[in-house]
This record gives C-alpha cells, sequence and structure tokens, in this order.
C-alpha cells in the first residue's frame, strides 16, 4: 500500500511538471505546481469573466471551519469552446476539484478538473492544454 | 502473482491519473487534416477568411522545437541573454500580457485566442480576440512614415510575393512587448517581417523573421502552423474586466 502511495505522488509530481503556465499569466509565478489540492464544498459565486473565470467554494475542514476557495479556471472564451456554459457551475451546487495552490498562500487555486453536481468530471484548465486551437483540444470529452 | 496483480492495478491506477487528472503537455502544431484545397479570391490570391477563424495554440517559446518548425539557437547580444535570463529566472511573473497590456507584433500569433485577417483592396485587417480585442492595420503597398510614433503592434505595410504569400513588415515598436512568454525580449529597434501563407484551407503557415540589434546580433527567423477552426467566431474579450491574478503574481510592473 504505501508502495502504491508513493507511485501515485510520484505521477502526481510528474503529471504537475508538465502544467506550463496559464493564458494570460505565468502559471509558475502564481502556483506551485508541486502543490496540489482536492477541494469538496458548495459553490457561493461565479465571475464568469475574462481574463479568467473565478469560482468560488465553502470548504469545511475536520473542526467544521468553514474556508472560502477561490479557484481560477481558463477564460470564459476558451472554456465555452470547451463545452462549457455560463450555466456550468451554479451557487449552492457541491463539487470537487482537483487544483493547484497559491504560492503566496492565500485560500486560492488554480483548478485543472471539477466534477460537478451531476458527476460529469470537466476540464477546468486554459486553452494551452486543452482549449481552443491546442493539439490535445477533444471536443464532447467535457 | 499477487505482487503481479497488485503491479498491474497500480499501473492502471496511474493510468487512469494521467489521463484524467491532467492535460498533456502543449505539442508543436500541425497534423491536422487539410480540409481541402488553398480558398482563392477572384484576382488568384490566396484568401486568407472563410467561415471560421484562426485558432493558434500557446506557442510558449517561439525558438524551441516543441512548439515551432525548426529549433532556433536565438543569437542574443549579451544585453538580450541577461534580461532574457532575468525573466526565465523569475518565471516570467513581469510578463505584460499579465497586466492585461497588448500582446504585440508577433506574439499575437502564438497567443491561445483567435484571430481572423480581413482581406480589403488596400489593406489587410487582423482581427485579434486576445488581450484585448485588438485591430490591427496592415496598408498594402504602402511606405512606412519617416518616424512613425513608438506603439505596441508598430506600423505594418504590406505587399504579395506571387499569389501565395502575403508579407508584412512591421516597424514602429515601443519596445515594451515581449516576443513570447519565456521573454525573448524587443526593443524600439524591432523590425518584424512575417510571411503569411496558407497551403491548404486548415493551415496557416506562418513565418516571421526578428530583427533586433539591440538583443540580437543578427536577424532570426521561427515559424509554425495554425489551425483553422470553421464556424467559431472571435468573442469579446476585455482583459481588464476580472484581472484577479496581480496581486499573487508578486510583480509591481511590467518590464
Amino acid at each position: 500500500m504505501a508502495k502504491l502511495l508513493g507511485l501515485t505522488a510520484g505521477l502526481v509530481l510528474l503529471v504537475a511538471a508538465t502544467i506550463p503556465a496559464l493564458a494570460h499569466h505565468s502559471f509558475a509565478a502564481e502556483f506551485d505546481s508541486t502543490k496540489p489540492v482536492t477541494l469538496t464544498g458548495v459553490v457561493t459565486k461565479v465571475e464568469w469573466m475574462n481574463p479568467h473565470t473565478h469560482f468560488y467554494i465553502d470548504v469545511k475542514d475536520e473542526n467544521g471551519k468553514v474556508t472560502n476557495w477561490d479557484l481560477e479556471t481558463g477564460s470564459p472564451n476558451g472554456l465555452s469552446r470547451q463545452g462549457w456554459t455560463r450555466n456550468s457551475l451554479k451557487v449552492g451546487d457541491t463539487i470537487t476539484v482537483n487544483a493547484f495552490r497559491a504560492k503566496d498562500g492565500a485560500s486560492l487555486a488554480s483548478a485543472r478538473q471539477v466534477t460537478l453536481a451531476d458527476g460529469r468530471r470537466v476540464f477546468a484548465g486554459s486553452a494551452d492544454d486543452a482549449g481552443p486551437g491546442s493539439e490535445n483540444y477533444r471536443p464532447g470529452k467535457q | 502473482m499477487r505482487k503481479l496483480v497488485n503491479s498491474i492495478a497500480v499501473m492502471a491506477l496511474a493510468l487512469t491519473i494521467l489521463a484524467t487528472v491532467t492535460a498533456q503537455p502543449p505539442r508543436r502544431p500541425g497534423g491536422w487534416e487539410p480540409g481541402g484545397p488553398t480558398p482563392r479570391l477572384a484576382d488568384g490570391k490566396v484568401d486568407f477568411g472563410g467561415k471560421g477563424v484562426w485558432a493558434p495554440i500557446w506557442v510558449l517559446d517561439w525558438a524551441d522545437k516543441k512548439y515551432v518548425t525548426e529549433p532556433i539557437d536565438v543569437p542574443f547580444t549579451p544585453a538580450g541573454l541577461t534580461l532574457y535570463r532575468e525573466r526565465r529566472a523569475n518565471d516570467s511573473k513581469d510578463d505584460p500580457e499579465g497586466f492585461c497590456l497588448p500582446a504585440g507584433v508577433p506574439r499575437y500569433t502564438g497567443t491561445p485566442y483567435p484571430f481572423q485577417l480581413i482581406q480589403l483592396p488596400d489593406r489587410v485587417v487582423i482581427l485579434y480576440e486576445g488581450a484585448s480585442h485588438m485591430y490591427r492595420v496592415i496598408l498594402m503597398g504602402a511606405r512606412h512614415s519617416a518616424d512613425p510614433d513608438p506603439s505596441w503592434l508598430g506600423e505594418s505595410v504590406g505587399w504579395w510575393e506571387g499569389n501565395d504569400t502575403l508579407v508584412v513588415d512591421t516597424v514602429g515598436f515601443n519596445g515594451r512587448t515581449w516576443l513570447d512568454y519565456v521573454g525573448h525580449p524587443s526593443s524600439e529597434k524591432l523590425h518584424v517581417i512575417e510571411k503569411y501563407r496558407r497551403p491548404d484551407l486548415n493551415t496557416l503557415l506562418y513565418e516571421t523573421t526578428i530583427e533586433d540589434p539591440v538583443y540580437y546580433t543578427k536577424p532570426w527567423t521561427t515559424s509554425f502552423k495554425v489551425r483553422f477552426r470553421p464556424g467559431w467566431e472571435i468573442k469579446e474579450y476585455v482583459c481588464l474586466e476580472n484581472n484577479k491574478d496581480l496581486v499573487h503574481l508578486g510583480t509591481a510592473a511590467p518590464k
């Protein structure tokens, strides 16, 4: 089991290392690719705006303390070309997000994948890794 | 045997994670279907338009084989190398694009926002979706002004080489743009020559020559392909609408 965990951790790191940047600004200057985080919480706000869509979720820790997290994704322009709409996330939805934490320790993370309220898993990244025009853009895979 | 089964399970889990948690790294553009022959205007010149947009991938490094046709050994001057290394060392945190400033020429062609070329008798207009919803006018058959005011996109004049190649010559830059995400620098002395070709319906073959004696000892030329996306349109992109990144980037000003 320890071996399994070790390998999985290693893979997460490997995967993280392949994420170079966000479309509008440097990924590496803002987020830490060695700090993946999985968050489950309730959507409190959605900002479907450029240069990045942000959504906010309330996450409760084991002591019952609630933290409001800011999740940054691709631009609405890019996300909509990947199949998102401005209604994909709604206030009150319970979702799970795979993300990378901000370097400055803020309750902010770059969202990579979101498991929506209906169970669908959608890619939330920016255009460099699955967005418009990229080689690995896969319509219909959201 | 049990160990083997465990190993297979671990590999399967690993592959699942690899496939689902995140995306593949960007790859060099190309390899899509041609989609049809090169469209042409009534006079035989290439038509760079059509119902759709040109949608570049994010060409992070205009000298790296991962993104461009041939790797480039960039001929830096000492000043150019110093500035480039500084930008690499701080993870491009001071990139003007993070401040929602224009990507400039030629960088717009390698940012992940679509663009369209509108061909008129005396000019070509390029509409760039990205940062922020810019237009660019290329005067065909014109000469450069004697002393153009410095600007983000410079002053562009164009002409045709035969019927297949649109050549665009641009000067008059303000020296404030980066040539790409990794931070190849530019100065007010930047001179850009671009060649636009459309070998088939779905492919724009884009080539650019960078001349800038402040940061490069000689001109260097790079090229890559851009994919046509039928049915897509340019969308509004107002970068300053909700730019929340600056406080987290640790940057005070674009450099």
